[in-house]
């Protein structure tokens, strides 16, 4: 089995106004191994986006209350991290795509200088450099024009391209970790299935284990290898995919199972 | 840029805001023409007899000083202008960084010294106020300035502090976060330039205001020292009515009425190019 390059444990997210409110997520332990793709499943509002966001720590602390015996990185504990060392593992170490493209990229900016910044930021390249890294980058996610891209804005783009845009920025700099926070939801059927193998591959070819967020049985049985269920804050299941096919343990998985053949038929 | 695009053909067919935009235009190279000493020289020389009618000599007359009207009128813009840019420029740039601070770090300690300091200045009377910084100031011909970048800021503040706690909220300030981007850079570099429309707006706002304010002031007598204005044109001509003698009088006005309609139209104008809500109907 290969080492964990991300481990959780006991992670818990409370709203910091209201202390006696359920928890978004309870005690949250799992670990990330190398190379592996594991998903994370649950339907709406189990806590799956609020336990990404507090991994990458994007919670902000007059909002949220994070707590975590340990959210390890590589040998990096990053609940120790100062807001400078944290910025600079962002991005080139772990990294993350979220579900809405449209919204996550900044519209007054071409998608080219976006990508540009994440070059610059944490490998110091300059204009010349980071342009060309970025038009590289571009044709590796499967752009066919990447300099029509690297030109364009993101409401010029389709929704998969947008998010291709994202793929991009998230691994540009090829980090140990990546959190896709439901990829693909915003997008339709085939753009999904087209999106989600170049993210895959690409997460290979990278070596970069990838947490997949999704409440899609589909995408999981297709994409994962493992994977997690969560359901009211709490990881009530972690088994290989095919055990929890055949055999779920937890009744939120038996449900979600159920919803996923109902939706087939 | 495909929304720059967008936006020119959005104000290209509105009628009004094109002509307010060639009357603006227009102004601009006459107070170009100032600048560059081309036009409007002969402001100051009482050469000619008091109260000329207009004719080849003084196209608009002359004053009771013998003081060519049309020259004074041209020479105003020129001072309109740069009191309207300095002003605008300057209280737009102020705003949007006090709004812009106030907005990020909203409901802390610098939002509300921002909003304080913005509340305290907007409950002084603004022409006491002026009267208080032309007095602290005297001799200075920029206290005008200063008073008003000191007053004028607010509006713009308010507004930008608004739209950088929505920006803030947006998906993308948090995907800047996730590659590990440092606050002040994505303030800097992803929240301002969002907030672009609004200062183009509020800018294009401030310099009617500046302007109809300076002329104000000068009128008064708190306003432009050396040189002319429309304001000073006005206050000389409060002893040349009563003659019947209505040269001054209607140049100044006619020259601001024009300027500031067309100005007004060309905002009016932007402000719908801009509006996302107009644009989807």
């Amino acid at each position: 089995m290969n080492p964990a390059v991300l481990t959780v444990r006991n992670l818990s997210v409370q709203t910091a106004s209201g202390p006696g409110q359920r928890p978004a997520a309870d005690h949250v332990s799992f670990e990330l191994r190398q190379g592996e793709v594991l998903a994370l499943v649950g339907e709406s509002g189990c806590g799956k986006t609020k336990t990404a966001e507090a991994i990458m720590g994007l919670l902000s602390p007059d909002r949220w209350k994070v707590t975590a015996d340990e959210i390890r990185l590589e040998g990096t504990e990053l609940t120790r991290l100062t807001p400078r060392e944290a910025g600079r593992i962002r991005g080139s170490e772990i990294s993350m795509v979220f579900q809405e493209p449209l919204t996550a990229l900044d519209p007054v900016f071409t998608c080219g200088y976006q990508l540009c910044s994440v070059f610059r930021r944490h490998r110091g390249m300059g204009r010349r450099e980071s342009r060309e890294s970025s038009l590289a980058m571009f044709g590796r996610v499967g752009f066919s024009d990447p300099e029509r891209t690297f030109n364009s804005y993101p409401h010029q783009l389709s929704g998969g391209m947008r998010q291709r845009v994202m793929i991009a920025m998230a691994m540009a700099c090829r980090p140990a970790v990546l959190i896709a926070d439901e990829p693909t939801t915003a997008l339709d059927v085939t753009t999904q299935a087209q999106v989600l193998a170049q993210l895959v591959e690409l997460g290979r070819a990278y070596g970069t284990a990838i947490l997949l967020i999704t409440h899609d049985l589909g995408v999981v049985a297709q994409y994962a290898n493992r994977a997690l269920v969560m359901s009211g804050g709490k990881i009530v299941e972690n088994a290989r995919v095919d055990e929890l096919f055949d055999r779920p343990r937890h009744p939120a998985t038996v449900t979600l199972l159920s919803h996923a053949a109902g939706a087939v038929n | 840029m495909g929304s720059d695009l967008r936006l020119w053909g959005q104000l290209r067919a509105d009628k009004a805001g094109m002509a307010g935009l060639l009357v603006v235009a227009a102004y601009f190279l006459l107070a170009v023409g100032v600048w560059a000493g081309m036009l409007g020289q002969d402001w100051s020389s009482a050469g000619g007899d008091r109260w000329a009618s207009p004719g080849a000599e003084a196209w608009f007359g002359t004053n009771l000083l013998g003081q060519d009207i049309f020259q004074r009128s041209i020479y105003s813009v020129r001072t309109a202008f740069e009191i309207g840019l300095v002003v605008s420029v300057l209280s737009t740039l102020l705003g949007a960084i006090l709004g812009a601070v106030a907005g990020w770090y909203g409901k802390t300690w610098v939002d509300g010294s921002v909003l304080w300091l913005a509340g305290v200045l907007d409950s002084i009377p603004f022409y006491l106020f002026v009267a208080a910084v032309a007095f602290a100031l005297q001799g200075k011909p920029w206290a005008m300035h200063v008073a008003m970048v000191a007053t004028f800021w607010t509006g713009t503040g308010r507004l930008v502090r608004a739209e950088v706690m929505k920006i803030k909220s947006r998906e993308f300030i948090l995907s800047a976060r996730a590659i590990g981007l440092p606050d002040l850079v994505i303030l800097a570099r992803h929240v301002l330039p969002n907030t672009g429309h609004i200062l183009l707006i509020q800018a294009s706002i401030v310099f009617v205001a500046a302007i109809k304010t300076e002329v104000i002031l000068s009128f008064l007598g708190l306003g432009v020292q050396d040189g002319v204005s429309w304001g000073l044109m006005l206050a000389e001509s409060t002893q040349e009515v009563l003659a019947g003698h209505f040269n001054n009088f209607i140049a100044a006005s006619a020259m601001l009425f024009v300027l500031l309609m067309g100005f007004n139209q060309l905002s009016d104008a932007l402000q719908d190019a801009f509006d996302p809500r107009e644009a989807a109907l």
